[in-house]
């Protein structure tokens, strides 16, 4: 049995202006200890595909067809009081803006030992006492329990976050580019410290990011998203060194290289597909090279090309079977 | 008393892009900021084609405005909301009183097939285009009065990694068809590697090493270059990187204590490092590093280093 | 946002919609109302005091509303008043609008000693209760038409300063201003061309927020004879006159009265409706 599975997902956003389908028809399945990267570009779904699994979609996010299961539970069947167990419990997310998502007038301790409190009966002394632990685990000194967000810079208020996502042992991490708001150095540092603390207590990782690099240091599986919907699939190590899906191509070979030559980047023609006026077919074959009649018709499934690699693309899977 | 940016020199060339390293807070943006004269600056001089911008009379000024513009970080506060693209460009001609009527549209459409934006987008307004493409539209405003020198303020940061591509793509091509000079203002080394001639580390507001881009990325000597270009997650999955982690965060730049600003967080501080002030001292041709022990830092490098996230 | 989405509000939008469309009716009475009358609505006719509502069973000839107590046409004197009512609004609300904006779009765009003296001048008219901070006013200038929208000018100039200067000084810092600053343009091209446009929605839902508000003070001074003063008709001097009867002919009371709270209502729920369709933060 999975951790976690998701099965043919549609969520579609209604505005006022138009209907967006953010996720469509997307599986994904995360092991028990296995750390996932679920990357893509603004508006692929990475976000809506994390928010669906803890069932925190926004009013306007409706879920049309298919289903999240948490340990062969749907997330969606769970009632409120199942829901609250599972979020922060059992599923705990870190934000990308460490700004903001921590509570400006409650102390860092506070507000780790609020999390402790909601899950499970301990007194507010042995809470307080939980949370110096846990500070002290990512790298903050234990004397700081009592300062407030605003004492702190935003590394260590990510630190927090993450102190605080930990703080009931959760079994599945979702981190929602936790690092995009930090600079270079303090990334290294929170990368380091997931790293160690994902190995420490074996939880299974989603890590959402746009950053190949970040994926690359730190996961084992890989998930490309485009247009709300997963289009490569497999190894870290698979997937980067042979990527088969054009996007997947295109997103490797746009990034500019620290090492060897400077060469002209290639960009990947077009603009990405929007989810309120998706293509026909395969969402990319507007900007596909590779684009065929059946493109233009048909969307491709993910299909399995070899032992940990999975791809979405008819010219791809074509090939190799 | 704010220090944004402190006893800071360096010299683009004509044709060439120097490019601006450093992390938030570091100053970067402020320094092209202050030459831009959208900031003042406290004390110094900038000397641009042997005029002095601070000091030039109004008509001096205005002219000199021609000739430098600066291309903004994002691109959806840097487009007016209520006006179409067409009247954001033709803007600088408006200002500079150098074309009207159809002779404006003339200068507009040329701008536009330059830089690649379709003529059916100049009566769009700017919430219709996507990122990517405002950015061009925030280009070809700067390119408008055909300067001679453009800021370029982290003008890819905010960008998906295919747009990002595509946009620093137009900035190299437009060099080279217009002769521009540019300074690459941005945090990101690999898109700083890709465009630049020459590179500046900045850390608290001062220069900590500069030189030309492949002995930045080759030779390194500031222990803070060092750390940054190996902090950097690499794609490819073959390659180790030594990993040296910093610690702490980037200090205050209020009220900087004496000595070199980087030694709280350096690996290799010594004693001294927090008394004596580093010059930015040449080394070799043409590379400046500002550091007591440049020469012994590369040697030291292997002590420091974590192993690599990759190595596990 | 495009006006094919701002229709789409509109028609979506219920305050809108009912604040628009009476509003319109009010306008349209106001306007062409006072041509159509049979009475004269300032000339006594002492044999016709007091006479009750006969509505409709006259027809148009008739005393609808029935006659005040120096026996003119209580319809008449309302139609009438209405013109002078929404005519002093309307001055009333662009002058104190292009005044406060103009202040507040400077004070918010210099910043430094202009902004400091502008702001505390709207200290101190925010200080000062507006009744009688205008009982204060018209006691030394006197009683007139123009006094009046003065007074009413000084009491709410200070609402439209204070929210031009805010969105400028959130405006003046978007990336645009400084792109329009390095293309050399002048302090007066960066206020009106750049950041004037960015503020327009706000202002137009102020506008319409603000008006009945005027409309209400206006009749509030009329009634304490600091307004229009008699035989000139306003709602508010019908108000005061109907007073002394409210118990004998309380038609002459509730009909200003009723067609005040009308107006009044109307216009801020078409205030309030603006603010719906124009909302940008709105999804």
């Amino acid at each position: 049995m999975s951790l976690l599975e998701i099965t043919d997902l549609h969520v579609q956003y209604r505005t006022e202006r138009a209907v967006g389908n953010a996720l469509s028809g997307l599986n994904l399945t995360i092991e028990k200890g296995e750390a996932l990267g679920l990357v893509g570009e603004t508006g692929a779904g990475k976000t809506t595909t994390a928010l669906s699994i803890l069932n925190l979609l926004p009013s306007a996010g409706h879920v049309i067809s298919g289903d999240v299961k948490y340990e062969d539970r749907s997330v969606f069947e769970m009632s409120e009081k199942e829901l609250l167990d599972l979020r922060g419990d059992k599923i705990a997310m870190i934000f990308q803006n460490p700004l903001t998502s921590l509570n400006p007038v409650f102390t860092i301790g506070e507000q780790i030992s609020m999390v402790i409190r909601a899950h499970e009966k301990v007194s507010r002394k042995e809470a307080l006492e939980r949370s110096k632990q846990l500070l002290e685990q990512v790298g903050i000194a234990g004397s700081r329990i009592h300062d407030y967000p605003s004492q702190l810079s935003g590394g260590m208020r990510q630190r927090v976050g993450i102190a605080a996502s930990l703080a009931c042992n959760p079994e599945l991490l979702i981190a929602d580019e936790p690092t995009t708001a930090l600079d270079v150095t303090i990334q290294a540092q929170i990368l380091e410290l997931m790293k160690n603390l994902q190995t420490q207590y074996s939880t299974s990782l989603m890590m959402i990011t746009h950053n190949l690099g970040i994926i690359a240091e730190l996961c084992e599986k890989v998930a490309v998203m485009y247009a709300g919907n997963i289009i490569e699939y497999g190894t870290v190590r698979e997937v980067f060194k042979y990527p088969l899906h054009p996007y997947t191509q295109g997103l490797i070979n746009a990034i500019p290289n620290l090492e060897g030559q400077r060469d002209r980047l290639v960009a990947i023609p077009g603009v990405i597909a929007s989810s309120e006026n998706l293509p026909e077919g395969c969402p990319f074959h507007p900007r596909c090279e590779h684009c065929s009649e059946i493109c233009r018709a048909e969307r491709p499934a993910l299909i399995k090309v070899a032992e940990n690699h999975y791809v979405a693309c008819h010219e791809r899977s074509g090939e190799l079977l | 008393m704010l220090h944004a940016v402190d006893d800071v020199s360096f010299e683009v060339y004509p044709g060439e892009t120097l490019g601006l390293v450093g992390e938030s807070g570091c100053g970067k943006s402020t320094v092209g900021n202050v030459l831009m004269r959208l900031l003042p600056r406290t004390s110094g001089e900038l000397i641009f084609n042997g005029q002095d911008v601070f000091t030039a009379n109004k008509t001096d000024s205005f002219n000199i405005r021609k000739s430098m513009q600066i291309i903004f970080q994002d691109p959806y506060s840097s487009l007016n909301p209520r006006k179409t693209i067409k009247s954001i460009l033709s803007e600088a001609y408006e200002i500079h009183k150098l074309a009207k009527g159809a002779e404006l549209d003339k200068a507009i459409n040329e701008l536009c097939d330059m830089v690649g934006i379709a003529r059916s987008l100049l009566n769009r307004y700017p919430h219709e285009l996507d990122g990517g493409m405002r950015q061009v539209v925030g280009i070809a405003r700067a390119l408008s009065l055909k300067p001679s020198f453009v800021v370029c303020d982290e003008p890819v940061s905010s960008l998906d990694v295919s747009v990002q591509a595509k946009i620093i793509n137009l900035l190299i091509d437009m060099q080279k068809k217009m002769d521009l000079s540019y300074l690459f203002i941005s945090h990101d080394l690999s898109v700083v590697r890709h465009i630049s001639d020459r590179i500046a580390v900045m850390y608290l507001g001062q220069i900590v090493e500069i030189s030309d881009t492949a002995t930045i990325f080759s030779n390194t000597m500031h222990p803070y270059s060092i750390a940054l270009l190996s902090a950097v997650p690499r794609v490819d999955v073959d390659t180790k990187v030594r990993r040296i982690l910093l610690k702490g965060d980037v200090p205050s730049p209020m009220n900087p204590k004496p000595g070199c600003r980087f030694a709280p967080r350096c690996w290799m501080a010594q004693d001294s490092c927090y008394d004596n002030t580093p010059e930015l001292t040449e080394v070799a041709p043409g590379h400046c590093v500002a550091c007591h022990f440049a020469r012994q830092s590369r040697a030291k490098i292997k002590d420091a280093a974590v192993r690599s996230l990759s190595d596990n | 946002m495009n006006s094919k989405l701002i229709f789409k509000r509109m028609l979506h939008s219920k305050f809108f919609m009912i604040g628009f469309i009476t509003c319109m009716l009010i306008v349209i009475f106001a306007v062409v109302g006072p041509s159509f009358v049979v009475y004269d609505a300032e000339k006594n006719s002492l044999t016709e005091q007091f006479l009750k509502p006969e509505w409709l069973s006259n027809g148009w000839q008739g005393h609808i509303l029935g006659t005040d107590e120096l026996g003119r046409d209580e319809f008449t004197r309302l139609v009438v008043g209405a013109r002078y009512s929404l005519a002093i609004a309307l001055v009333v609300t662009v002058c104190s609008a292009v005044l406060g904006t103009i202040l507040g779009m400077i004070a918010g765009y210099l910043g430094g000693a202009a902004d400091a003296i502008i702001m505390r001048m709207c200290d101190v008219f925010l200080s000062i209760p507006n009744l009688i901070l205008s009982i204060a006013i018209i006691a030394v200038l006197g009683t007139s038409t123009t006094n009046l929208i003065i007074v009413l000018i000084i009491s709410s100039w200070v609402q439209y300063c204070k929210l031009s200067r805010n969105n400028v000084l959130v405006t003046k810092k978007m990336e645009f201003v400084s792109a329009s600053k390095c293309l050399g343009a002048t302090n007066s091209h960066i206020i009106f061309k750049e950041i004037f446009p960015n503020i327009t929605t706000q202002l137009i839902i102020l506008v319409s927020q603000q008006f009945g508000n005027v409309i209400l003070v206006e009749a509030a001074l009329s009634f304490m004879n600091l307004g229009i003063s008699p035989p000139t008709p306003s709602w508010g001097n019908m108000i005061a006159g109907g007073r002394t009867y409210l118990t004998t002919y309380p038609w002459l009371c509730v009909v200003p009265g009723m067609a005040l709270m009308i107006t009044v209502l109307a216009f801020n729920f078409l205030g309030d409706g603006v603010r719906d369709v124009l909302d940008p933060k709105r999804t």
